[in-house]
């Protein structure tokens, strides 16, 4: 019990400490970290959802981050829709095309689910760029403005003001967070994390993968094209760059090295990943080299990241006594 | 439209698609012989036209020479790449080698990016802006040299398959694992030669187009990912569905772009994958190393 | 299922399967009544795994029917011969290594309780019910096997015979209809056999029949009341243990050949 108190008390300073970010660094450089740390807690946590309980390498991850940018954007932008709204359709729309692709690899195999992912991703940033009727091409569609509302007892509240798009972006990841951890928590993640280990005995024991496949990919669907239709009101433009191969593998990293399957590692490894490399202030391609090379690393030392290596160090020890 | 320009067409979309081959081949020996999709396969076709580029451009060596070098450094890289990172997985974890194949792609191409900017750069050669005249067709000299170097790889990469010991071994080893393991096969060996000859293959896929394509850190990505889409169209790990596939790809794809616009051009590769999962889910040619 | 004839509890019929060319399982038909033991043995390559394989739904036959009670399970997937009461081992032994035994147990049993995904996750009555029912039989089959002590551990921690304890007791979980142990104890010591043989029984005396295939020709004699035999994709006996050693066809088809065999097929 004072282990569980011990634990609430952490997340609740964690999330005070968060939370008031704006009062203690609210630079726009402080405000423009905790925003891209925030959304990429939501697009980590959601391939961790998928990579790391159902085991499924998924590079579709950006495109449905880019498809709910893209649909918010062009829902406000031409349509006149409010942004919510727009970001909540664009969240629905990755969920559907998520479900598609899924289901067309799963009844093959999880290594076609992988291949097919990435090039639906890529297929996403070729349309991106090349249907101009439908996308604005290269261009992309820019002067994306945060909406002011009238929020009953909030008086009226400008999501352009970075630190309120901060207080956005946190509560919305802070919400993803929970629901994900719920999802995982209950035996639907009990499920998840069986069809990972051995998916023939799940299978034996009456657990349907594909069902359970196909709602990991659908919720990380879900909430990445949300986070998407957010990210882009702050970014004030979407373009092609949003289906970048850049977030795919800073997600990567922060869930290899955080733990595929450990929720809260991956969770403390986005926010260190986001915030560390802009104190190194290296050269964005040497970054790029040095994730490269953890990746590489990683893979041929500690393949289940350092949650897993810690949890596998853990079944060393206990198999010891148990054998003796 | 009329004979002269379908002709074209169709030529110049044999020449795509049987560089496409150069690279799905590689890819589907990889896959078939152990089990891994290869994300550096681009990275490694980059490295081979910068080697070409400055082996000519800078070091003066003739652009036949340049070529035979480039493709034996790259066989010889394809063995160290075998030893110091795949074998280690030794089949264990198919998620595991495309993120360690991953890494190495950032890495390569990163890096390319940091020493050599993203400034595209042209090898010339004397047969550039050269051209055979068949009737109104006119193809590049460099095109079709390309053309018949892939043809000359296909048949040597089919001797050896045919003809060798490790060759027999690597179609035994991608049609039966086990079996082949119980009548004597050093799996090892065969995965040695499989990722050698796949790299060798992308290794001299950039150094035949070196002149052809400008040589730059990402021009790989794009190439390497219509390849993926093309092993799954001709099969998984298998080499002969990926190099019709490969050929059938570059020709719809060039008629097409006669009267398409880019974006659906490039959409077709993605759409046929997703056409043929439906429909045939195992592949338009169906698993296993038949050449 | 002929007219009049009371049901058998499982039923196959006519099951073929061929790999490219090579028939390993030819015509097969045999029925398992209620609460039966059934011991399905043959040399090395005979068809047995295959056999199993396909009416747990791991492998798609080229032909053949098969029914549990009135229900044609033919062409279901493996989930599904699960829910509907066919439960199974298997020969390379499987567990959630880094889940705890307990947990394995109440993971085997949960899609067989009815409930959804929305209770699941909005918690409440009817999930905490079905939970405490699988906890309560998860402590009774970890008593049953022996391992109440490492009720916690994870699963990788056990050794190979109690690895097989654990498999055996996760298929018994959601109480099954039939259950099919594929070589239950190959590779373990004398001891450990003599316990998952009382294991078994004691599974059987609570109404489960069962299927086993084994290498092990003492351990199905002693235990089933009917076996099979196979050769070559083939039926080539069926009937009491003592006829079985007594069938002229079963010696020149099996027992001359390879009873020692352990390795996989």
């Amino acid at each position: 019990m004072s282990a569980r108190a011990g634990h609430i008390l952490a997340g609740a300073g964690a999330l005070a400490v968060l939370a008031t970010l704006p009062l203690w660094g609210g630079t726009p450089y402080g405000l423009e970290l905790g925003i891209t740390a925030a959304t990429f807690t939501v697009l980590s946590t959601g391939l961790n959802l998928v990579y790391g309980y159902t085991g499924l390498l998924s590079f579709a991850q950006v495109a449905f981050f880019g498809i709910g940018g893209y649909t918010s954007a062009l829902l406000s932008h031409d349509a006149g829709w409010p942004v919510f709204a727009g970001a909540l359709v664009g969240g629905v729309l990755a969920l559907l095309l998520g479900l598609v692709i899924g289901y067309t690899s799963l009844r093959l195999s999880r290594h076609a689910f992988a291949i097919v992912s990435l090039s639906f991703a890529l297929l996403c940033l070729i349309i991106s760029r090349d249907w101009v009727s439908l996308t604005r091409g290269p261009m992309g569609v820019p002067g994306l403005i945060a909406p002011t509302l009238q929020l009953p007892g909030l008086g009226r509240i400008g999501f352009d003001r970075p630190a309120v798009f901060y207080w956005l972006m946190l509560s919305y990841a802070v919400l993803v967070v929970a629901a994900t951890h719920r999802l995982v928590r209950s035996r639907i993640g009990r499920a998840f994390i069986a069809i990972k280990l051995n998916q023939p005995l799940a299978e034996s024991q009456g657990i349907d993968p594909l069902r359970h496949r196909l709602l990991a990919i659908g919720v990380s669907a879900l909430t990445s094209g949300i986070a998407g239709g957010f990210y882009v009101f702050h970014l004030t433009i979407v373009d092609p760059s949003i289906f970048d191969f850049y977030y795919t593998e800073t997600m990567l990293i922060m869930v290899i090295v955080g733990g595929p399957g450990s929720f809260w590692g991956v969770v403390v490894a986005s926010l260190a990943f986001t915030a560390i490399p802009d104190m190194l202030r290296f050269s964005h391609d040497l970054r790029m080299v040095l994730y490269g090379a953890i990746l590489i690393g990683a893979m041929l030392a500690f393949p289940r990241g350092v949650g897993g290596w810690a949890a596998q160090r853990r079944l060393v020890r206990l198999r010891r006594p148990i054998l003796a | 439209m009329d004979f002269a320009t379908l002709l074209q067409l169709l030529i110049n979309g044999l020449v795509l698609g049987v560089i496409y081959a150069l690279i799905a081949i590689g890819l589907a020996l990889i896959f078939g012989v152990i089990e891994i999709v290869n994300f550096a396969h681009g990275e490694l076709y980059m490295l081979g036209a910068v080697a070409a580029y400055f082996l000519t451009m800078n070091l003066g060596i003739g652009f036949w020479a340049s070529i035979a070098l480039v493709t034996i450094g790259a066989f010889g890289v394809g063995i160290v790449l075998y030893e110091l990172l795949l074998a280690p997985l030794a089949g264990q974890g198919f998620e595991r080698s495309i993120l360690l194949t991953l890494g190495l792609s950032m890495v390569l191409q990163n890096g390319a990016m940091f020493l050599l900017t993203s400034t595209p750069r042209l090898e010339t050669t004397p047969y550039s802006y050269r051209f055979l005249v068949l009737g109104d067709a006119r193809v590049p000299l460099l095109r079709l040299f390309a053309l018949i170097l892939a043809l000359v790889a296909f048949g040597a990469v089919y001797v050896t398959l045919h003809h060798t010991r490790t060759g027999k071994a690597m179609r035994g080893v991608a049609q039966n694992r086990a079996a082949a393991l119980m009548v004597g096969i050093d799996p090892r060996a065969a995965a040695r030669l499989a990722v050698a000859i796949g790299v060798g293959l992308s290794g001299l896929a950039g150094a035949a187009l070196a002149p052809v394509y400008s040589v730059h850190p990402v021009m790989g990505f794009a190439f390497v990912f219509k390849a993926f889409a093309v092993i799954i169209i001709g099969g998984l790990g298998n080499i002969l569905g990926a190099a019709i596939s490969a050929v059938s790809l570059g020709i719809v794809e060039s008629i097409a772009g006669g009267f398409l616009p880019p974006a659906f051009v490039d959409a077709i590769a993605f759409i046929a994958m997703i056409l043929i999962l439906l429909l045939r889910p195992q592949g338009l040619f169906g698993r296993g190393v038949r050449v | 299922m002929t007219e009049g004839s009371t049901r058998p509890l499982f039923a196959l019929q006519g099951l073929t399967k061929r790999y490219s060319g090579v028939v390993a399982v030819d015509d097969l038909s045999f029925s398992i009544p209620e609460g039966a033991i059934v011991g399905l043995i043959g040399p090395n390559g005979s068809g047995k795994s295959t056999t199993i394989d396909c009416i747990s739904g791991f492998q798609v036959p080229d032909g053949g029917r098969w029914f549990l009670g009135d229900a044609e399970l033919t062409g279901r997937k493996p989930h599904e011969h699960a829910t509907r009461g066919i439960a199974r081992t298997f020969q390379t032994v499987r567990a959630f290594d880094e889940m705890s035994l307990t947990d394995n147990l109440l993971t085997a049993a949960q899609a067989h309780d009815g409930l959804g995904w929305s209770a699941a996750l909005q918690g409440g009555r009817g999930l905490r019910d079905a939970e405490a029912k699988a906890t309560v039989r998860a402590e009774e089959l970890l008593d049953t096997i022996g391992l109440t002590e490492h009720a916690q551990a994870p699963a990788g921690t056990l050794s190979y015979g109690q690895r097989k304890l654990l498999a055996i007791a996760a298929a018994m979980m959601a109480r099954p209809k039939l259950v099919v142990l594929d070589e239950p104890v190959a590779g373990v010591n004398p001891t450990m056999i003599r316990r998952i043989e009382a294991v078994i029984r004691r599974l059987n005396e609570a109404g489960m029949a069962l299927l086993i295939v084994e290498h092990n020709v003492e351990f199905i004699m002693a235990l089933c009341a009917t076996v099979i035999v196979m050769a070559q994709g083939r039926k080539v006996a069926e009937g009491s243990p003592r006829r079985i050693r007594e069938d002229p066809q079963v010696l020149a088809a099996y027992l001359g050949a390879d009873t020692e065999a352990h390795d996989d097929e």
